[in-house]
């Protein structure tokens, strides 16, 4: 059966592929190798290479505000969107097969909403039940938009646990709760935690959410667009370069974690 | 935890209520469903409601009659229905590209790629995925600047004098999209053809189909699903897109979302128009997402 | 003596299905009770219901006197080994045994100590880090007994756990089976399909069908006398022939098969002259010759087909009335047997 491809097509999608790695690959190095530029304009050829952009990035107070901003937001619509995803999840797996599919559209509603809409329509709310705009505002529609996620994710995990191992706890003695907490959520373990990482990060990227519903305080995409509509500098470059480095190993990390949490 | 549940406190509140049928229904039920309905159809249903006022915030003594004015000012004006149209080429044009561009790269990692290399191949393209928008559309401006990378090279070995001016144009924010969105189409696509057993190949090639017939008879059809997903979820992302628009995009590529913006700015009276206007684009853009999905999807091809 | 468990009038069904139907059933302490029976036939719903998964639909189960009919799993002090065993698969094989005595509230001493008497009970000492993803299927099969008899139930149900096991290791396991509930003299109820486990593990086998008991006694006893047709064909093979009753009293009956008088043994149901029985003719117990036994009961034949088992051969005997009989010849006797022509006989009868 070796020759059922013969080996031109075969080479041909290979190319396919590592062209689209290149296409992929190519502007984001661009961005990283201009924050070595020893220049304070953005321009190729570099010519010049040094790191002072990220000595004065680590020294940048807003940045540095921004990231903690960031930080805060994104670890608190994680814990409120875990929360909530698991429950959901949990609802859903528990009533019957027409429930199952209207409350499983329900729960991915706002993940196909497209972005600006979903941020329009948070905005209004919010306004409506009296909340100012600024960090409950920001939690509260990123939670929205995160909690599909972990409810998909932890839907996966519960679908394919066998339903006896509740059976089996509760027969050894464990009421609904400590069931629940001893070994259907250790079930969903790694899992769960790969969807809290991804939902970490989608707060973390999200501009236009956070756009409409922030105060004054930036956020750090709301900080580099900023930064970017005042003029280009390759300290914006450094900047972007450093939360692309965490970003990325992050949600690597947490591929890593639900792939092998797959094969288990 | 055994500890806990054999408490006194414990035993009088959470585990008394678990006692009882209705206990437990009320709490597995009560805050999923309240979350369900206030935050996901809660939002929706408040914009819809905006959109027939007249005047907001609503002043106190002003006549309470709802009005469909805010959506007739949308076919008033060209300024208003061509950002939208303009919305719909950009997110058709986009899609329609990456589906062609990242098709044979899913079919590459899913049927090509040995099985145990197939995860790494494929974390290889998720890279930039974990870069925010913002991040990756900045990205594209270091390729396509007039001082970018592209101009740079074609100058340096000598094809150009001058800069082709490449950014704040349709080709720059058509090559931003696309940059934004191709993932979204990778993983639905890669998993859909990943299913397709190869058996049913080895079948079709045993019958006397050749590479062509193969993939047109068989694999085609057969990632239908993935294909229908992954437009479905690249267009929806391409018609919310706010940021992008703005950073490469030129006065003459405004797209709608940006339209709407506008009234959410100023002064705030005019939210009404801009909720109604969100409307227009979520109703008609889930219209031909469901088109769509009817043309192409669902005829009952599952293996 | 009081019985351990007993179901009076219980009965379970789903919508208009009856899975059990009115069942009654005792069962004394320290026995190995196996519910056998098709699948569909209400034992694993009637284990489910004594393990607290389900609620009858009527009547009451009393566990040790108590009446536990409408109590929750977790209140109830019965275990069960499920069939594909459910252990935790991120808990480790102590801490999996552990979890029914931690929730019972015993120290951290107690539960190290029952723990590791029970690792020893099935000689899985040196197991107790390791997950259940790194144990055989026998060594998963053990712990979730261990895990099940940790917490000391009354009774310990078993829900068909041999049948995810290869034929070689479930006979393996069915005698070690027998062996742990003797030393440690627990009442175990187990579910099965399988007569040939319920025949080697049991005290007490209660044949069960369309959600009714069909027939409760001791394994000998269920083999020698089945009470119906259907006990008669599920547990063992047999040969049906269709009689009439025309005499006897308590232990013989006097029968009439085609003509031909019969004597057999009497079930013990009563029975009077005219009513139609049917005789129950195990293979083993027929005696094939080439030429008229001696005796009553004496029947020509035809042999119509060989099939070689290794330890005997069974043959398919064709008798005068067109009906056939399935007889088990030893080895040694084959050989004589080469023709076409035999004359069978029910043995001892």
């Amino acid at each position: 059966m070796r020759n059922m491809f013969s080996d031109a097509p075969r080479a041909a999608l290979g190319a396919c592929y590592w062209a689209f790695f290149l296409y992929l690959m190519v502007p984001l190095s661009l961005m990283m190798a201009m924050s070595f530029k020893d220049a304070n304009f953005v321009a190729f050829p570099i010519g010049q290479w040094t790191f002072d952009w990220y000595v004065a990035v680590v020294q940048d107070k807003q940045f540095l505000d921004a990231c903690l901003y960031s930080v805060l937001i994104a670890a608190a619509t994680t814990a409120a969107a875990t929360v909530l995803g698991v429950w959901i999840a949990m609802l859903i797996v528990s009533v019957g097969p027409r429930g199952q599919a209207v409350l499983f559209a329900l729960a991915c509603l706002p993940a196909v909403v497209p972005g600006m809409i979903s941020a329009i329509s948070l905005r209004i709310f919010v306004s409506e039940i009296n909340l100012p705009t600024g960090t409950a505002a920001i939690i509260l529609g990123h939670t929205v938009h995160g909690v599909p996620f972990v409810v998909v994710m932890a839907l996966t995990r519960l679908r394919s646990m066998p339903a006896n191992l509740v059976d089996a706890a509760r027969d050894l003695g464990a009421d609904s709760v400590v069931a629940f907490f001893r070994v259907t959520l250790p079930y969903l373990g790694p899992a769960l935690f790969g969807g809290m990482i991804f939902c970490l990060l989608l707060s973390i990227d999200d501009f236009v959410r956070t756009f409409f519903l922030g105060g004054y305080r930036p956020t750090l995409p709301m900080l580099i667009f900023a930064r970017v509509q005042g003029g280009m500098s390759p300290e914006i470059n450094a900047m972007a370069t450093l939360v692309l480095v965490v970003t990325v190993s992050v949600g690597l990390y947490a591929e890593f974690l639900t792939r092998r949490a797959r094969t288990r | 935890m055994a500890r806990m549940v054999r408490s006194r406190l414990y035993r009088s509140t959470l585990g008394a209520v678990i006692e009882t049928r209705p206990g437990r229904l009320v709490l597995l039920t009560a805050v999923p469903m309240l979350w369900l309905v206030a935050m996901h159809i809660g939002p929706i249903y408040e914009m819809f409601k905006i959109s027939l006022f007249a005047g907001y915030p609503v002043e106190a003594h002003a006549a309470a009659g709802l009005t469909l004015g805010s959506y007739a000012i949308f076919f008033r004006d060209s300024l208003y229905y061509q950002p939208l149209i303009r919305s719909f080429i950009f997110a058709f044009g986009a899609t329609a590209f990456t589906l062609v561009v990242v098709y044979p790269v899913a079919y590459y990692v899913a049927r090509i790629v040995r099985p145990e290399g197939r995860s790494k191949a494929l974390l290889l393209l998720l890279v930039p995925f974990w870069a925010g928008e913002i991040i990756r559309t900045f990205s594209v401006i270091m390729l396509l600047a007039n001082r970018g990378a592209i101009n740079a090279l074609l100058r340096e070995i000598g094809l150009i004098d001058r800069p082709i001016p490449m950014l704040y144009t349709s080709f720059s924010l058509g090559f931003g999209l696309v940059y934004l969105i191709s993932l979204y189409m990778l993983l639905p696509l890669y998993s859909a053809i990943e299913k397709i057993p190869s058996h049913l190949l080895d079948a079709a090639a045993d019958l006397g189909a050749g590479p062509f017939t193969r993939f047109r008879r068989i694999i085609l059809p057969l990632s239908r699903d993935g294909i229908v997903s992954g437009c479905s979820l690249v267009f929806l992302t391409c018609i919310g897109v706010f940021a992008t628009p703005i950073l490469l995009g030129g006065p003459s590529t405004v797209l709608f979302p940006e339209t709407i913006s506008v009234f959410f700015h100023g002064a705030s009276d005019r939210w009404p128009v801009g909720a109604a206007f969100s409307l227009i684009l979520l109703v008609s853009s889930l219209i031909t997402v469901g088109i769509f999905m009817r043309l192409v999807g669902g005829r009952g091809t599952k293996v | 003596m009081q019985p351990v468990v007993e179901f009076a009038n219980v009965t379970k069904s789903y919508g208009n299905v009856t899975a059990v139907d009115e069942l009654n059933l005792r069962i004394e302490a320290g026995k190995f009770v196996t519910l056998l029976g098709p699948s569909g036939c209400g034992k694993s719903t009637t284990l489910r219901m004594l393990g607290g998964f389900e609620i009858p639909s009527s009547g009451r189960i009393m566990l040790a006197g108590k009446d536990v009919t409408r109590l929750p799993p977790n209140k109830r002090n019965v275990n069960i080994v499920f069939q594909d065993y459910a252990l935790f698969p991120h808990m480790d094989v102590a801490r999996n045994i552990a979890f029914g005595l931690e929730l019972q509230g015993k120290s951290s001493d107690a539960i190290h100590r029952r723990v590791m008497e029970l690792l020893e009970l099935v000689q899985l000492q040196g197991y107790s880090r390791r997950f259940p993803s790194e144990l055989s299927g026998g060594q998963r099969q053990r712990v979730a007994l261990m895990r099940a008899l940790a917490p000391d139930p009354q009774v310990l149900l078993l829900d068909e756990p041999l049948s995810a096991l290869d034929a070689k290791l479930r006979q393996q396991m069915q005698i070690e089976l027998k062996a742990i509930q003797e030393r440690t003299g627990k009442t175990f109820l187990f579910v099965t399909h399988d007569q040939e486990e319920a025949l080697t593990m049991s005290d007490t086998i209660v044949v069960m069908n369309e959600g009714r008991v069909e027939q409760m006694g001791d394994p000998k006893t269920l083999y020698s006398r089945p009470q119906s047709v259907f006990v008669a064909n599920f547990i063992g093979d047999a040969n049906l022939l269709k009689a009439r009753i025309v005499g006897g009293d308590d232990t013989r009956m006097a029968l009439t098969w085609n003509g031909t008088p019969v004597e057999a043994a009497a079930t013990g149901r009563r029975a009077q002259p005219g009513d139609p029985v049917c005789i129950v003719l195990r293979p083993e117990s027929i005696e094939c010759s080439t030429s008229p036994l001696a005796g009553a009961n004496s029947i020509p034949g035809k042999i119509r087909q060989r099939v070689f088992k290794g330890n005997h051969t069974s043959m398919l005997v064709e008798i005068a009335d067109g009906s056939r009989l399935m007889a088990l010849v030893h080895p040694t006797d084959i050989d004589s047997l080469s023709g076409e022509d035999v004359w069978v006989r029910p043995a001892g009868a």
